[in-house]
């Protein structure tokens, strides 16, 4: 694998995670996917254009801040509401939004009342977005050769062939 | 004597009167209903191929409407996982580097009377980065790691 | 723990079946019996209800008789292989979860349940006897005949619920069944399976009361147990697969396996009450029913099913 001196230290890589389960998160999803955005999106822009998770460290430990930190508010201020939905959703066999309707509409009301978030219409995470960054633009991330000249252009004048096409026995 | 004459004089009679043999009633039979009866009962063939043709308008009708809103259900269910992306995939970056890290100085350790071994050589003749694969990452560790790794978040077959 | 995984849950596993089953064959022979105006097994303990049990015991404690000139292997190993297979097939049906969640459940169980053919055709060959090729031969064309026409039935129910999942089909089905919108394809389906089990009125392979029995003649005592075990089972199957298929069992996810399992009776019900009402097919007539008549209605009823969603907008979600 690649080089020695090229994996970061362990003291690096050292980032506080997220430790919560599945349904946990797929209960927060749609919020943080609002909340955090800004994080995410630049990481997976990062991730996009460098095409090596050694160069978006420093994206994803801010991605990580921004979840332990939008984790911390939903703890602070609507822990009950939200401890049951994602209860039920761990609950209902496959995890499936739909089955949980009752316990979402609690938990957006007290997110909505005490953060002011909202949660994101239908479709709106799946949107195409730019993004404004200050990381510039990495060149030639695949370490292609350099492309060939093109080949010069036929002096002489050129006329279709005497017999045809080879390729077809019309014409 | 006597007997006997009776019985030839019964014999003369019925030779003589005529034998009474069945027959039908003059004039015939009166019309025998041979035709197959059937009771006509129930919705007539044209009526039931409709109810049929209205069942399955209101089949379509209603399944579509439900694939619709499921098509919509979906489409939310991806976003979570669109919305998870980022923070999962920055995890298993970190979780991979770490691995790669720690198999380096443990390859350290185990080479360190080799003299002229580097430790963590490239074996692609490139720069660029290469995703390890699992039997990479997890071979200086016990097996049911890489079997855990493998096989462990497997829903169906 | 082996003793755990090796023992004790596949027998978990089969014994449930196999009562189902044998319960199966006595609710046949009752229901059969008071169609007839007769009373059906009544003497084996209360109302009968312990004479498939005592049938079982009979027939295996029954000399095995085998035939001299047969062809000892396939002739023994052919049994086994039909039960095993219908063992088998209950594997990925959801209860609400399955035993192991194939993505592509139809097509195993599609797979499966053709496989079965092999068994049915060695027997007969192996039996060494021409009344059991015969009948070998024709039981494997009726089968093989009527799967065409069951995969076609199910793909164009796949064009509307959208994956080839069993549990797909439930969340499908919530607001309404697909007996509905599909039902020429569940009566097709009804009488397809009624044919692919080789049951009344498509059962010219045993029909006892002209033919000897079909491919297997030759069998008695446990062997010819192992025959019937599959058989039934398989009509079990095929009946729970229809009730999954057209009848939506988990309107309410509580109660769901109840509510399958009754759907599941009702259908077996009617497969009774159609061996009780029905005089036997001649085989031309089964197999112009499936070739000339089922063929082209499905061919046709898939090409509608795909440009019909399409054009109301109303195809499924797919991954």
């Amino acid at each position: 694998m690649t080089g020695g001196a090229n994996i970061p230290t362990l003291d690096e890589l050292n980032v506080q995670e997220v430790n919560v389960s599945s349904a946990v998160l797929k209960a927060a999803a749609h919020h943080l996917g609002s909340q955090c955005d800004k994080a995410n999106k630049e990481f997976m822009l990062c991730r996009w254009e460098e095409k090596d998770p050694r160069k978006c460290l420093k994206e994803g430990k801010k991605v990580n801040e921004c979840t332990l930190q939008f984790f911390r508010q939903l703890k602070m201020h609507c822990a009950e509401p939200f401890t049951e939905y994602w209860t039920c959703l761990d609950y209902s066999g496959s995890a499936e939004l739909r089955h949980c309707r009752k316990q979402q509409r609690a938990f957006d009301n007290c997110v909505l009342e005490k953060l002011g978030w909202e949660r994101p219409d239908l479709g709106d995470l799946s949107k195409v977005t730019k993004v404004q960054t200050d990381r510039p633009m990495p060149e030639n991330v695949y370490h292609s050769r350099p492309r060939p000249e093109p080949n010069p252009v036929i002096e002489g004048d050129l006329k279709p062939s005497k017999y045809g096409s080879r390729m077809f026995f019309w014409t | 004597m006597t007997e006997r004459r009776s019985v030839t004089e019964e014999l003369t009679k019925m030779a003589a009167s005529k034998v009474k043999q069945d027959m039908p009633p003059p004039g015939g039979y009166g019309p025998f209903d041979y035709k197959r009866n059937l009771p006509k009962r129930g919705l007539s063939g044209y009526s039931m191929f409709g109810i049929g043709i209205g069942f399955l308008l209101f089949g379509y009708w209603r399944m579509f409407k439900w694939n619709r809103e499921r098509r919509r259900l979906q489409m939310e269910e991806l976003e979570a996982r669109i919305a998870l992306l980022p923070l999962l995939q920055a995890e298993s970056d970190r979780r991979t580097l770490r691995m790669l890290r720690e198999n380096l100085e443990e390859e350290a350790n185990i080479m360190k009377d080799i003299p002229d071994w580097k430790v963590g050589e490239n074996v692609f003749h490139t720069d660029r980065w290469v995703s390890p694969l699992n039997d990479e990452l997890f071979n200086l560790r016990p097996k049911e790691e890489l079997l855990h790794k493998k096989y462990g978040f497997q829903w169906y077959v | 723990m082996t003793i755990f995984t090796l023992i004790i849950n596949p027998l978990m596993y089969i014994i449930p079946i196999l009562l189902a089953m044998a319960f199966l064959t006595l609710v046949e022979r009752k229901i059969l019996g008071y169609m007839q105006l007769r009373k059906g097994p009544n003497i084996v303990g209360p109302y009968g209800l312990l004479q498939p049990i005592a049938d079982g015991v009979k027939l295996f404690i029954k000399e095995p008789v085998k035939p001299s000139t047969s062809s000892p292997t396939l002739f023994l190993l052919t049994p086994i292989l039909a039960l095993t297979l219908a063992l088998m097939l209950w594997v990925p049906l959801p209860m609400p979860f399955a035993l192991t969640d194939l993505n592509l459940t139809i097509l195993f169980i599609l797979a499966v349940s053709s496989l079965s053919v092999y068994s049915i055709l060695g027997s007969g060959w192996a039996s060494n006897s021409k009344y059991a090729l015969i009948g070998a031969l024709r039981a494997v064309a009726q089968t093989i005949s009527y799967e065409v026409t069951l995969g076609l039935i199910v793909l164009s129910l796949i064009l509307f619920t959208g994956a080839f999942t069993l549990n797909m089909f439930n969340s499908a089905q919530e607001t309404i069944w697909l007996i509905l919108p599909a039902w020429p394809m569940a009566a097709m389906w009804f009488i397809s399976t009624l044919a692919e089990t080789n049951r009344a009125p498509f059962d010219l392979t045993e029909g006892e009361s002209e033919l000897v029995s079909g491919f297997n003649v030759e069998y008695a005592g446990g062997p010819f147990a192992l025959f019937f075990l599959a058989e039934y089972t398989n009509i079990l199957l095929m009946n729970a697969l229809s009730a999954i298929l057209f009848l939506g069992p988990s309107f309410n996810t509580v109660n769901i396996n109840l509510n399958w399992a009754i759907k599941t009776t009702i259908l077996a019900i009617m497969f009774l009450w159609v061996r009780a009402s029905y005089p036997r097919f001649r085989y031309d007539q089964l197999m112009h029913l499936v070739w000339k008549n089922f063929l082209p209605l499905t061919l046709a009823m898939i090409a509608w099913h795909i440009s019909l969603p399409i054009s109301m907008a109303g195809s499924p979600p797919q991954l």
